[in-house]
């Protein structure tokens, strides 16, 4: 079988392989976007080459900000952002676990929270970053680590509530049964079971987080990522914008591949994997999940879960 | 079946029943309570206690004028309705979240078409990945220094945010449809046009309502996003001058009378229609 699929391989030609669709894309996109230069025929749009040449100037130290005494190249801005987005995660998946855990044991702390939850969940971060920066002013941490947490939190709060209200109570009772000691009924039957929740709890809080963070920078802050980005939209430079916006999609694509593929292939061991497109296919449907875990009730409950 | 067994047990055990409907009248009452009770003391939190929480966080004093209540808020809702503002920001604001999801959606929807075939999945795959994953914040400046204040600048934005939901949830549809069914169908001697209507529109239905309401929320923060920058009307440009000049209180009453609106048509009309096209299906209608 494996001989026979193996020697059948090489027969099929390159360009009808999906690896080379997945190459073909960007090169498209590469071509579209010279196109759409061409056409337009603007004077501050630029090219693809300019605006890696721009990319390549930032990650050699090239070119500098000017920004008094703040940080001032890509990695400084980079750090300043991935630290307030990590102090903004541990904080919301704290306080989130908390509250999350009490709504899913207690239908009445559940019905006391639940409408506001909803309420900070569906609310643009844009509000938050505009008032935040004008209650804490540009300076310091403070505005976009407090938009983060707010982006960030109702997702763990939903997930972990989901979490508790999914743990199988037929599995307990069978391990209480057959004596299982409590510390063992908890490694074994209590955090698998509340695994894929808190995965997705972190998986959101983190990815929420961080666009909310990015706005709160834009709007609120005189440093980091999204202040970076606004510099460059102010100073009609193109290139600082797409080559910006390119960094931010390659750190979100980075975030995708090296933290949460390995964490979700962690978090999900114990289940059975049908192969390696299980992977990509299980995360679309996690988004599914975590996305409509507020409406977990309605028909995307049965789907899911699988 | 199931019906005949069910019923001459249930008038057997009518007491048992009676106290069922008392302890869910009984849980109904509960969640109410609370939940007013949660609508109250937050409410009253923000009312007095805001600014001296803010304070505290803030670690220095703050203006009042920085922290409304809700009752200011409520108080200049009458203001910006006479001046007639109201009506045409809510316009200009749906206006664009209307041709701007409707633009990603149909193209949404066509990927998630296309993504049935193994080759044009992987295509597309990275760029759902990358729709998925970055902040609508970097689409809404890049297709303003693009296409400056031009249309083709906010749906390059709105699109370039919402289209993979719509595609993820059609695609999903799509894989499901029940071949069998269609294939007994097609035995059968059904007409294409029937089956359609009678298959593969009523399976694809649940899925084309999901991604709408996902597809919604997301459009319309960052259509309000787009409009901060590349526009003279619309919520979002009040929310950037309201803030700008420091009216914080007219700034809340835009964001939260808008956030209701869209709240509404997400829950309770979208809500609603989903509910009636699904009546006729038990496990959903409950």
């Amino acid at each position: 079988m494996t001989a026979a699929a193996m020697d059948s391989r090489p027969r099929v030609p390159f360009y009808r392989r999906p690896v080379a669709a997945r190459i073909l894309m960007p090169i498209a996109v590469i071509v579209v976007w010279y196109l759409v230069y061409w056409t337009l025929g603007s004077r501050i749009f630029e090219p693809p080459h300019r605006v890696f040449e721009f990319m390549w100037n930032e990650l050699t130290l090239e070119t500098r900000l000017r920004n008094g005494k703040g940080p001032s190249n890509l990695y400084q801005m980079f750090g300043l952002t991935v630290v307030r987005l990590f102090a903004g995660f541990a904080i919301a998946m704290v306080v989130g676990t908390v509250i999350g855990l009490a709504m899913g044991l207690s239908k009445s702390v559940n019905a006391f929270f639940h409408d506001w939850v909803m309420a900070v969940l569906a609310m643009p971060a844009l509000v938050w970053a505009l008032f935040l920066g004008l209650v804490f002013g540009p300076q310091g941490n403070q505005a976009p680590i407090y938009a983060c947490i707010l982006a960030g939190i109702p997702f763990v709060i939903i997930n972990v509530r989901e979490g508790v209200r999914n743990t199988p109570k037929e599995l307990f009772d069978m391990a209480r049964a057959f004596g299982v000691p409590q510390n063992k009924i908890t490694r074994n039957v209590l955090l698998p079971s509340l695994m894929p929740f808190l995965f997705a709890a972190v998986r959101y809080a983190f990815s929420v987080g961080w666009k909310g963070l990015v706005i709160a920078e834009v709007f609120a802050s005189d440093s980091g990522m999204g202040w970076a980005i606004k510099f460059w939209y102010d100073a009609h430079q193109t290139r600082g914008v797409i080559g910006y916006a390119l960094f931010f999609v390659a750190f979100a694509l980075a975030l995708e591949k090296l933290l949460f593929e390995p964490l979700a292939e962690k978090a999900f061991k114990w289940r059975p994997r049908v192969g390696d497109v299980g992977v990509v296919e299980e995360q679309f449907l996690l988004d599914q999940t975590v996305e409509g875990a507020l409406e977990v009730e309605q028909f995307t409950g049965g789907e899911s879960d699988g | 079946m199931v019906t005949t067994d069910e019923r001459p047990e249930g008038r057997q055990r009518s007491a048992e029943e009676e106290r069922l409907l008392a302890q869910r009248r009984r849980d109904t009452r509960n969640k109410w309570l609370w939940r007013i009770a949660g609508y109250v003391v937050v409410l009253l939190i923000w009312e007095y206690g805001f600014q001296a929480i803010m304070e505290l966080i803030a670690g220095r004093s703050l203006n009042d004028a920085l922290l409304p209540g809700p009752i200011r808020i409520l108080q200049t809702i009458p203001d910006i309705w006479e001046d007639g503002e109201m009506l045409s920001n809510f316009g200009a604001t749906l206006t664009r979240i209307g041709i701007g999801f409707g633009v990603s959606f149909i193209a949404g929807a066509l990927i998630g078409l296309f993504t049935q075939n193994k080759w044009l999945d992987s295509f597309f795959r990275d760029l759902v990945v990358v729709s998925l994953t970055s902040p609508g914040l970097v689409w809404a400046l890049t297709g303003l220094i693009i296409w400056g204040f031009k249309p083709l600048g906010w749906i390059f934005a709105i699109f370039m945010t919402t289209f993979a939901l719509v595609s993820v949830n059609i695609s999903e549809g799509v894989r499901a449809l029940p071949k069998d069914l269609l294939d007994m169908a097609k035995a059968f001697g059904v007409s294409s046009i029937d089956r359609q209507r009678h298959i593969v529109i009523p399976h694809l239905a649940p899925y084309i309502f999901t991604a709408v309401r996902f597809g919604f929320s997301i459009a319309w923060k960052v259509t309000v996003l787009t409009e901060v920058f590349s526009s003279n009307k619309g919520i979002g440009f009040q929310m950037r001058v309201t803030s700008q000049v420091f009216q914080l209180d007219e700034f809340f009453t835009w964001v939260l009378s808008f956030f209701v609106f869209a709240l509404f048509l997400e829950k309770v009309v979208l809500q609603r229609a989903e509910d009636r096209y699904f009546r006729w299906r038990q496990e959903v209608a409950t």
